[in-house]
């Protein structure tokens, strides 16, 4: 029932203050806060200060939670990406992994006429940062640091190319340097020999240059058939560099490569 | 002696001076005639009174800004100009180009007036404070009683605005502020009168310089303290902020203001808040004069008068902020039982300690130097 519910305890009676402290209190206790902010104010004029700024360290705590957060700024925060475009494979795997298909690769200079050298473009108007890029990058070139500042004035500025992202390498911020153990791929690349062409399109478009085109040895025509219009070769795949971006599957005009598990 | 009238006189001279070289023959005689010369003086006189007071009263709410931000653990404005200086004049230019709309219900008169009227009540006060010796517009022999009068004008205007604003926020605010400011100029009034019983005269000039021997603030401290609460309730500033309740009335009695307008009534209200505190430095502590053991570096540079004034005044001004930063709003009953029940009571035991004291005789403390830089 209703009634029976006991009631909470009531509050002990504040006492009465006189009239006087009613007026002299609140005056002390704003006398003492002007006298201590008087130096220094405790807030932070953000555009000329930065709160991680070790000058700020340990000042500012927070209430509940973690006592990281304020003062610092994580070493895992994902921020801005950094690219090194010098060790950038051009292997798409951030593109692929990227859920907000965010990453466009496009050309940079650097890589031969017919081949050119790709890198990621990131659209910050879509990206979620969620960090899969950088956790997919075989190579580790695309990182994220802790720079947050991503305010622009309009919506073509939040595309960053590839050397804006260098010029965010280049200036060493502190990056993320926790990366998630990549799950061995258990899959490989494996071909389909009697539909193989021997095109040599894997190889020539290979990140890693794993792929090395073998010599086959030319079967004798039965008398009545034609020879089969083809380059007696074969693409050889060495497991232990290939990153398994999928490259090569994407490129096969004749589509004989495909993941498997070698027997 | 430099002062403000000499000034004037000089500038009036030099210019109608120039101008008789470029004007015809008939007209260059006129020119340098000595009534145009002191009619051209009064105007310069007027122009540099209205230039000082309103700069007086943008630096004085950039001052409110920052002491405010002290007490609040922040900083105030601080990108416009050196440590925000120049904050206030953008606003300023802001409102300046805005639209000022009135209500389609409104009454047009009333409600073009008020603020008209306000600004100028407010900004007549000026004409009769000296600031240091010399620099006042005249000394008549009732300035005090002059300024005290003009200062109580304001309800008047406020509670046209509000009625003719056709708006019951305004309405309401206008109420308020008409009680409040009535409720808190009798003992403002009292208070005064322990002033002019000590100094003898109701002449603001004569008042400062009776202070030689000791400022009225240390034997008339009640008074003092009757006057600071009165002052603050004439003000509307926190806590007697009531005709302004934003939590309540919106914006209080120029709910329906924008624009200019708006400015009007803002820079009328600071305005009324220098005349306050420069009311407190004069009538307590001592106006322009300081001490005769300060060190002679101090006080004997030109102009030092008004700059101790003036330092005098910001600090008095700092006093209100300071207030503002501690109090809640106090209710209505709240306010006009510390009005009549507390302040008349006090205010009328300091006339009583100030015939004590003009009996007694204090003995000279301090020996104050009056003339101090002109």
């Amino acid at each position: 029932m209703a009634g029976t519910a006991e009631r909470p305890p009531a509050p002990p009676a504040v006492a009465e203050e006189k009239p006087f402290l009613w007026v002299a209190r609140p005056l002390a206790t704003a006398a003492k806060q002007f006298v201590k902010s008087l130096w220094r104010p405790s807030t932070v004029v953000y555009p000329f200060e930065r709160l991680e700024d070790p000058k700020f360290r340990g000042q500012v705590g927070v209430a509940s939670g973690k006592p990281i957060g304020v003062g610092e700024i994580w070493d895992n925060y994902r921020g801005v990406h950094a690219l090194n475009i010098n060790t950038c494979i051009s292997c798409n795997l951030c593109a692929f992994s990227c859920p907000d298909v965010c990453i466009e690769m496009v050309n940079v200079p650097g890589g031969d006429p017919r081949h050119p050298k790709k890198c990621p473009q990131i659209d910050y108007g879509k990206c979620s940062f969620c960090g899969f890029c950088s956790d997919a990058c075989p190579e580790g070139c695309l990182t994220m640091t802790t720079r947050y500042e991503l305010s622009v004035h309009k919506r073509e500025e939040m595309v960053y190319s590839p050397a804006r992202m260098f010029e965010i390498f280049k200036s060493k911020l502190p990056m993320n340097p926790i990366r998630l153990e990549r799950p061995k791929n258990e899959d490989q690349i494996l071909l389909d020999p009697p539909i193989c062409i021997g095109c040599n399109a894997c190889a020539r478009d290979c990140p890693t240059q794993c792929i090395t085109m073998l010599d086959i040895p030319k079967p004798t025509p039965k008398p009545g058939e034609k020879m089969a219009k083809r380059i007696w070769k074969e693409p050889v795949i060495n497991d232990s560099d290939c990153v398994r971006c999928g490259t090569c599957i994407a490129v096969c005009p004749k589509d004989c490569l495909f993941w498997g598990t070698r027997q | 002696m430099v002062t403000l009238f000499s000034v004037s006189n000089t500038l009036s001279a030099a210019l109608l001076g120039a101008l008789a070289h470029i004007l015809p023959t008939p007209l260059n005689g006129w020119a340098t005639s000595s009534g145009v010369v002191t009619g051209l003086a009064a105007l310069i006189f007027g122009a540099i009174l209205l230039a000082a007071s309103m700069l007086n009263t943008i630096l004085l709410i950039w001052w409110e800004r920052k002491l405010l931000g002290r007490f609040m653990d922040r900083r105030g404005a601080m990108h416009v100009g050196y440590a925000g200086l120049l904050q206030n004049f953008a606003d300023g230019l802001k409102l300046f180009r805005k639209d000022t709309v009135r209500p389609g219900q409104a009454d047009p008169l009333g409600f073009w007036l008020s603020p008209t009227a306000y600004m100028v009540t407010s900004l007549l006060i000026f004409g009769v404070l000296p600031i240091s010796t010399g620099w006042n517009g005249g000394s008549l022999p009732l300035t005090l009683l002059l300024a005290l009068v003009i200062f109580s004008f304001a309800p008047l205007f406020i509670f046209l605005g509000a009625w003719a604003s056709n708006n019951k926020y305004s309405l309401i605010g206008g109420m308020r502020s008409a009680a409040q400011m009535i409720a808190y100029e009798v003992p403002i009034l009292l208070a005064v009168v322990a002033v002019v019983i000590v100094a003898g005269s109701f002449d603001l000039t004569t008042i400062v310089q009776e202070q030689r021997d000791y400022w009225f603030a240390v034997p008339l401290f009640l008074a003092l303290i009757v006057f600071l609460t009165g002052m603050l309730a004439e003000m509307e500033r926190i806590p007697f902020d009531l005709p302004e309740a934003e939590a309540e009335l919106v914006e209080g009695w120029n709910t329906e203001y924008g624009g200019m307008l708006f400015a009007f009534f803002m820079l009328a209200d600071y305005l009324r808040a220098l005349v306050g505190s420069i009311l407190v430095v004069l009538l307590f502590l001592g106006g322009w004069t300081l001490p005769s053991y300060v060190p002679s570096v101090l006080t004997s540079f030109p102009l030092a008068g008004i700059v101790w004034f003036m330092v005098k005044t910001y600090i008095v001004f700092g006093i209100f902020v300071w207030i503002r930063a501690s109090l809640p709003r106090i209710r209505t009953d709240q306010l006009l039982k510390l009005g009549w029940m507390r302040m008349v009571p006090l205010a009328l035991l300091s006339i009583v300690l100030a015939t004590l004291v003009v009996k007694a005789g204090c003995p000279p403390v301090l020996h104050c130097v009056p003339p101090m830089g002109g």
